[in-house]
């Protein structure tokens, strides 16, 4: 029980995450700014939380919190009606996703991502960008873990499958 | 079977998100299903991509300033700990509240009993009770002021240490000197009952030392058990650990083929071994911690089973020092078999999965003639470590010697001080091109070693004929010795125990007991036939032992006879010139047995000592700790596999028993297994009259 009189985790989470959820959030924002404030007041939080309270949850914490702040900010500007619904939730991510790919020199594989429904996209954004588990994802979206794995293995069926038809196609050519 | 691509569970498999049960199902299919494999295949080339492609990209940060605001609340919070004491008194409930405080007024010990029974690792009321951590808790910010101080449930209601389980204590080094005695007993008469003991410390250096097998003898493929030894002939029994869990993996096969495994086949100490047990790693400078409980032997319930156990400290996988590694692989004809090559192949990309660009991967390859197939390659170039696995194809003759060479010459020529350098061996360990003399083979692979590159074996779909130059190799390269049977072997061999298996954090460990003749009569360690070394190897840093790897546990158990207990089968007449001799007076400490332990940092040439003294509490055999009874099942079960005359009364049937009832937390899995395969053994035992095979 020394981690209450010892801050140095906090330092590890914040080396370890703070790019992460930066990302995450400026990709709900769709602002650098509002981001940045989003995930310091994240990590103000996680400094009045006790590490032995989170049970080796560190990242689905953060990136509900952070989640669940984005939100609010948005909510707060007026820009978004409804919070909670996964599907809704998704919605807002058609701005900022557009842009932040568009300035990325994309590449084949994220063009196919692009076209993807909105719920699998922040999935596996989640799953692959953030590296967390299905649970974690779960934990954080609101979806059953069942429902995660579902939109996952739709994904990457349509990635291979574009892929497969391309490689088919390069070798025609 | 036909296979649904559509099925969510290729997905999961691929990102390791099926739980054990699901991954053999899974698993079941992949082998017997083409198709599966190439889905599994496709899928994981598509995730390998995506990561790549989705990888952290650099630039998103927050500013100086931010970053220093939330520092300072972190710091803030770390001068007011027992507003977060408060907290989480509250956090815990209201209802356990309650509880705690009702159970703290009737009695305190019933609690601490109560806890002990939780087993060990249940480190207090904190751990074992706190939520989760889910998320829903940001919901309670700020409601909780400093107002519960008086709590019942705080602190100070419920002792705050540890619970300590005295039934697995840890030992507390005594001294670091091999010279100091253990702690001081008061000097009296010698014991009256000394009877025909002499004294341990008289003994002279190897002047009676009985004849043993030494370390590394060419009877290497024959085990013969370990016998008892008197105390009053030799008190010292001394050995070299080893985390190899090869054997197990062996047995198993014959196991699910219907067949008892050959006598040879079962090593005991990689059966035990093969398991976790919940030895908590270490916490001061010394990389590993020591463990020892004792409790009655369930074959022989007058005999005392010592249980010693050794925790190599965790490396937070994270934090893992670079790699390089060079795979080294077997392409010979005889790998062409489904359970070989294919194998190994989906192994390596379970592997090649978990590196990130800090590790470089070479591969050569060895068949008649041997070659580099890839250079050394950055770790986040998951698609052409990928691709060059996939080209991977047998054919030809063995020559192991080549490719060892080149493989080494790769290892040192991208040496990474400080990182894990490691030469990984594939092959079915039939060398028959260039050099099949297997005593050149361990030459040169023991020259290798000198060079600070480790060596990591791994068998494939062999009998148990090569597995003694497989193992023999990996003993003289300072390395360890896989058997991969399924891809769920290989995730545990290569994956789970990646820290463990490629980051060696103490070597050379060796270990040597010193019994007590005023409390034990003869003992035998049980397992370690081929491991056992002689007493003057023990202080003697140029002699080679068994090396833990970061997370590594090792396990040794041993039976004593105690004092008062005849040895009932005694083949050597009582000594005619050394009865009734002096015992000196730390024999009447009250301690069983004293615990030395060498072992050299992972680059260095020098060893260190610890040493513990421990005490027999006389503890039940079911009083002991679920670990301890499951470790004596493990070994009970290997005895009759073994049909050792040490066997006692144990049958299968009891050793189901005692497994089934000793599962503990088994994460992963594995406990129960042991127990499905104690089932399949009974069915192999009574199903045929004829003892092995049977059918």
């Amino acid at each position: 029980m020394e981690d209450a009189t010892n801050s140095t985790w906090i330092v590890a989470a914040l080396e370890r995450y703070e790019s992460h959820l930066v990302h995450y959030a400026t990709w709900i924002l769709g602002d650098a700014e509002r981001a940045r404030e989003v995930v310091q007041e994240t990590f103000l939080r996680l400094c009045r939380e006790k590490e032995s309270r989170l049970g080796g949850h560190l990242a689905q914490w953060l990136f509900t919190v952070c989640r669940n702040l984005s939100f609010d900010v948005r909510k707060k500007e007026n820009r978004m009606s409804l919070i909670g619904d996964a599907e809704a939730a998704g919605a807002v991510y058609e701005r900022p996703l557009a842009a932040i790919e568009r300035e990325q020199a994309m590449t084949e594989i994220l063009r196919i991502v692009a076209t993807l429904p909105k719920n699998q996209r922040e999935v596996i954004r989640l799953k692959f960008e953030h590296d967390l588990s299905y649970k974690e994802i779960a934990a954080i979206t609101g979806l059953s873990a069942t429902n995660v794995g579902f939109l996952i293995h739709t994904a990457i069926q349509t990635l291979r499958k574009a892929l497969l038809a391309q490689s088919a196609k390069g070798r025609i050519s | 079977m036909k296979t649904n691509p559509d099925d969510p569970k290729w997905t999961a498999y691929v990102l390791g998100e099926l739980n054990d049960a699901e991954c053999a199902a899974a698993e079941k299919e992949l082998e017997s299903s083409a198709e599966a494999r190439e889905i599994v295949d496709e899928i994981r080339a598509t995730t390998m991509m995506l990561k790549e492609e989705l990888a952290r990209k650099e630039g998103a940060a927050l500013t100086s300033t931010e970053r220093q605001a939330i520092l300072a609340a972190a710091r803030a919070a770390q001068k007011s700990p027992a507003w977060y004491h408060v907290r989480q008194a509250f956090t815990v409930g209201a209802l356990a509240a309650t509880v705690l405080l009702v159970v703290a007024t009737l009695s305190i010990p019933t609690l601490l009993r109560s806890r002990q029974a939780a087993g060990p690792g249940h480190t207090g009321v904190m751990t074992a009770s706190a939520p989760t951590g889910r998320p829903a808790a940001q919901a309670e910010f700020g409601h909780y002021e400093p107002r519960g101080v008086q709590d019942p449930s705080s602190p100070k209601a419920v002792p705050q240490n540890e619970f300590a389980d005295p039934a697995l204590r840890k030992a507390e080094p005594s001294s670091s000197s091999s010279s100091s005695s253990p702690s001081p007993a008061p000097a009296g008469p010698i014991a009256e009952t000394a009877g025909f003991l002499n004294s341990f410390v008289a003994r002279a250096p190897s002047a009676d030392a009985p004849d043993r097998p030494r370390f590394n003898t060419e009877a290497y493929d024959f085990i013969s058990d370990n016998n008892f030894i008197r105390v009053s002939r030799d008190p010292l029994a001394t050995f070299s650990v080893d985390v190899d869990t090869a054997s197990y993996a062996n047995l198993r096969r014959f196991l699910n083929m219907n067949q008892l495994p050959p006598k040879d086949a079962v090593r005991i100490e990689e059966m035990v071994n093969y398991f976790t047990y919940d030895y908590a790693p270490p916490t001061g400078s010394d990389p590993i911690a020591t463990y020892a409980e004792i409790a009655a032997a369930p074959w022989k319930p007058e005999h005392r089973l010592v249980r010693i156990g050794i925790k190599g400290k965790e490396v937070d996988l994270s934090k893992r020092p670079p790699g390089n590694l060079v795979f080294l692989i077997d392409v010979s004809g005889s790998m062409a078999d489904a359970e070989k090559l294919p194998l190994l192949k989906s192994s390596m990309k379970l592997l090649i999965d978990k590196l990130t660009e800090n590790d470089r991967v070479a591969i050569v390859v060895y068949a008649g003639a041997s070659g580099m197939v890839l250079p050394p390659t950055s770790g986040d170039k998951k698609s052409v470590l990928a691709q060059a696995v996939d080209r991977l194809e047998s054919g030809g003759s063995t020559n192991g010697a080549a490719g060892i060479q080149l493989a080494y010459d790769t290892a040192v020529a991208n040496f990474i001080r400080g990182g894990i350098n490691r030469v990984i061996l594939a092959t079915d360990g039939d060398f028959n091109v260039g050099v099949t003399n297997q005593g050149d083979l361990t030459r040169l692979i023991e020259e290798k070693a000198k060079s600070g590159v480790f060596l990591t074996v791994l068998g494939f779909g062999m009998g148990n004929y090569k597995d003694s130059t497989l193992e023999k190799l990996a003993d003289k390269g300072n390395g360890n010795y896989a058997y991969i049977d399924t891809l769920k072997e290989a995730r545990k061999a290569l994956v789970e125990e990646l820290g463990g298996a490629l980051m060696t954090i103490a070597k050379d460990v060796k270990i040597q007991i010193e019994f007590n003749p005023a409390q034990v009569n003869a003992y035998r360690l049980i397992g370690y036939e081929n491991r056992v070394l002689r007493h003057e190897d023990f202080n003697d840093d140029k002699k080679d032992a068994g090396d833990m790897g970061a997370g590594h546990s090792v396990t040794a158990l041993f039976e004593v006879v105690p004092r008062g207990v005849e040895l009932e089968t005694s083949s050597v007449d009582p000594l005619k010139y050394q009865q009734a001799s002096q015992a000196v007076p730390q024999s009447r400490s009250g301690e069983m047995l004293n615990i030395k332990f060498r072992y050299k940092e992972p680059e260095s040439s020098t060893s260190r000592l610890l040493e513990y003294p421990v005490v027999d509490r006389y503890t039940g055999f079911n009083d002991a700790s679920a670990d301890f009874r499951f470790a004596a099942a493990v070994a009970s079960f290997g005895m009759i596999l073994r049909d050792s005359p040490h066997k006692g009364q144990s049958t299968l049937d009891a050793v189901l028993q005692i497994a089934d009832r000793s599962r503990g937390a088994d994460r992963a899995g594995y406990r129960d297994e042991f127990v499905q395969l104690v089932r399949k053994a009974i069915r192999c035992q009574t199903s045929a009259a004829p003892e092995r095979p049977c059918r």
